[in-house]
């Protein structure tokens, strides 16, 4: 009796201790098997779907491991069905036993005890594990007595416990290390957002996930000119799947966005690339823009989203509708054309762009926020003296410190051109309607050329620069000299940048931004050091030199930027046009 | 670009048509240095630029440096106002002899 108590006890201690539930099973087994004295016994446990018993552990001169019978058949299938035990003392008289496996392994069943291993849960609901079939008393006869039975279920009840103590504390740490998981991913996806600025920076945004991790996302950056670009999207779905979308959609935002901001064809070429690797059946609305803080000038695209707001300085609101289908739909239905851009002046007043998470949110009593209840609490929010960042925090808090759990992630990006207006000294420019156009010559990139670095090219750089520096308004003499300052940049990328066979390209960018004319002139070779750039001393009349000194002479202006990715060098040379030749 | 180079008298006189700029500079070079080597008097006909830059300048001034040390003479003429304006950044409008036309830069050789 005592072996008995004994056995129990380190039976739980065993499975309560061990990594290896296999290996523990058979353990007890052979222990059970001993102790009951038996020739032979399995283990057997039901699978995932309840449709078979496998033996996870096999104890004797037959080893079945591995071995799968229906959960219906056979005396250990009849035992687990019925949560009952079974005795077959004489196999020979009992018609259910199926031999087949005696004339497969050459051993004889005489005998057969099983006990089903069963565990009741807290509701008194039964959960079948499995069962313990024990074969061939080992003593002269062979065969099982009662008592031989009753010993047999304390024992596998025991191990029934056992093995579902361990099975579910495996499962608490799968859990957990799933959990973890999921927060890292939050944590990554958090710091994919752009980190909160100053008080006083124009462009904000808030964003609270449904769940762990969001479908939501916002972002801006910051332009070398100052303009800030600024995007917000809602990825259909919730959870993981969403999350990975939001992440994809998020960098090509940003590393699209860097190399060519009009928003129209920026979401145009995002749409593309989201199609092309399609998550099915998955879409993103998204809006994207650039915001100007010098003018209040916002150009924006929308595509597919929930309309956003404006505030004007008036207080009255205006909603601006989106202008096509989400990113993500097949191009075989959309046509995959560019997003039709809103030009808007801000005019001191505020743009708030956010998901319907927002809108459709839940405040009290079921009641859902609704566009009237966000304009509220905008009104009231600049009533209170709150800026921008203060103003939509305090809608997100709103929605998540209601008694429902959020419906959906909440996502609020604002625009507040107010400090800028007043620096402004509230002087509304008289704008031309060419101006208030997009895609216009006039404003933004005139021209962009990308060709490879060699002396060839210079000529078709030099005529570009010459038109676009005669379409901005600059006289002939200023052209010539604006047209020769550039070729001098180029051909210092031409000569030096691409040493030896290097066969690289350089792309030359022509801006003119309200009263600046500027070239960017880009490589991709390695970096420059800027404090070997010297115009050479012109009382030293020597060959060579001459090109940074023509540059510094022409030029308002001539820097190195950061380069987008950090590859390559970006000059930028500037001028500012005449104010009586400004067109 | 085009060079084209004559003979009146004694003098060598050398056009250069077109833009010189990096790609097309290589030959003016090579041909202002042929011309020295021929001949005692170089007159350069700058009439027909329609662009120089600094490899063209640098060019001009290798050969006028070149001329200089063999004691021999490299003016420049009819230097339109393009050209001038690229001389004048250089401040090289003050280092050239520079003449209103060929006939004036021969004149002067005599």
């Amino acid at each position: 009796m005592s072996e008995q108590l004994d056995l129990l006890a380190q039976m739980g201690r065993d499975f309560a201790a061990s990594q290896d539930i296999e290996a523990t099973m058979a353990r007890a087994l052979s222990r059970i098997a001993t102790l009951v004295g038996a020739e032979g016994g399995a283990l057997f446990l039901l699978d995932n779907a309840a449709e078979n018993l496998v033996c996870h552990a096999s104890h004797g001169p037959v080893d079945i491991l591995g071995l799968s019978v229906g959960a219906d058949q056979g005396i250990v299938g009849r035992s687990v069905a019925g949560n009952v035990s079974e005795m077959v003392r004489d196999v020979s008289l009992d018609q259910s036993f199926q031999n087949s496996l005696d004339q497969q392994s050459g051993f004889t069943t005489k005998s057969i005890l099983c006990a089903p291993m069963v565990v009741r849960g807290a509701a008194q609901e039964e959960e079948r594990i499995g069962a313990i079939e024990l074969v061939n008393k080992a003593d002269a006869q062979g065969l099982f007595a009662d008592d031989d039975l009753k010993f047999l279920e304390v024992l596998a009840a025991s191990a029934a416990l056992a093995i579902h103590n361990a099975r579910m504390s495996r499962q608490l740490a799968e859990k957990e290390v799933m959990r973890r998981e999921l927060e890292r991913a939050a944590e990554i996806q958090r710091g994919l957002l752009p980190p909160p600025g100053d008080a006083n920076f124009p462009v904000s945004g808030v964003n609270r996930p449904a769940r762990v991790v969001s479908g939501d996302f916002f972002d801006h950056f910051t332009l070398f000119d100052g303009r800030i670009a600024f995007t917000l999207a809602d990825v259909s779905g919730k959870g993981m799947n969403a999350a990975l979308l939001m992440a994809k959609s998020a960098s090509l935002f940003r590393c699209l966005g860097k190399e060519d901001l009009r928003p129209g064809r920026l979401l145009q070429r995002i749409n593309a690339e989201v199609c092309e690797t399609s998550m099915r059946g998955m879409f993103v609305t998204m809006v994207a823009g650039v915001y100007d803080p010098v003018t209040g000038r916002v150009v924006m695209a929308n595509a597919g989203h929930e309309p956003p707001l404006l505030h004007k300085e008036d207080g009255t609101f205006e909603a601006l509708e989106a202008g096509s289908p989400p990113v993500g739909i097949p191009i075989e239905l959309t046509g995959g054309g560019p997003v039709p851009e809103d030009v808007l002046y801000l005019d001191g007043g505020s743009l708030y762009i956010f998901t319907d998470g927002v809108t459709e949110g839940y405040i009290a009593d079921k009641q859902e926020l609704g566009v009237d209840g966000l304009q509220t609490m905008i009104v009231e929010g600049l009533k209170a003296g709150l800026n921008g960042t203060d103003r939509i925090d305090r809608v997100a808090e709103c929605l998540t410190k209601s008694d429902e759990p959020l419906r959906d992630d909440i996502t609020i990006l604002v625009i507040d051109d107010g400090a800028n207006a007043k620096a402004r000294c509230g002087q509304k420019q008289a704008r031309t309607e060419e101006e208030q156009q997009t895609d216009q010559p006039l404003i933004g990139s005139l021209c962009k050329l990308s060709l490879p670095a060699r002396p060839q090219s210079l000529i078709l750089v030099r005529r570009a620069v010459e038109a676009s520096a005669h379409l901005s308004g600059f006289s002939k003499e200023q052209t010539q000299d604006i047209v020769l300052a550039v070729d001098e940049a180029c051909q210092n990328v031409v000569r030096h940048a691409y040493v030896g066979d290097l066969d690289g390209d350089m792309v030359v960018e022509v801006q003119r931004e309200n009263g600046d004319y500027r070239i960017l002139i880009r490589d991709f070779a390695p970096p420059v050091d800027e404090s070997n750039i010297k115009p050479r001393d012109l009382n030293d009349v020597r060959p060579g030199g001459l090109g940074v000194h023509f540059i510094r002479e022409v030029m308002d202006a001539m820097d190195y930027l950061p380069p987008p990715d950090g590859q390559g060098n970006l000059l930028r040379l500037k001028k500012s046009i005449p104010h009586n030749a400004v067109k | 670009m085009e060079i084209n180079s004559s003979e009146q008298g004694n003098v060598k006189v050398i056009a250069i048509s077109g833009e010189v700029d990096l790609s097309t500079s290589p030959r003016v070079r090579d041909a202002l240095l042929e011309c020295i080597l021929g001949s005692q008097a170089v007159v350069v006909d700058l009439s027909q630029v329609a662009y120089i830059d600094s490899s063209g300048v640098a060019s001009l001034v290798e050969a006028f440096q070149n001329a200089k040390s063999r004691g021999q003479t490299f003016t420049l003429a009819n230097v339109g106002e393009t050209p001038l304006r690229v001389l004048k950044l250089a401040r090289l409008d003050q280092v050239f002899v520079i003449h209103g036309t060929v006939e004036e830069a021969i004149a002067a050789l005599a």
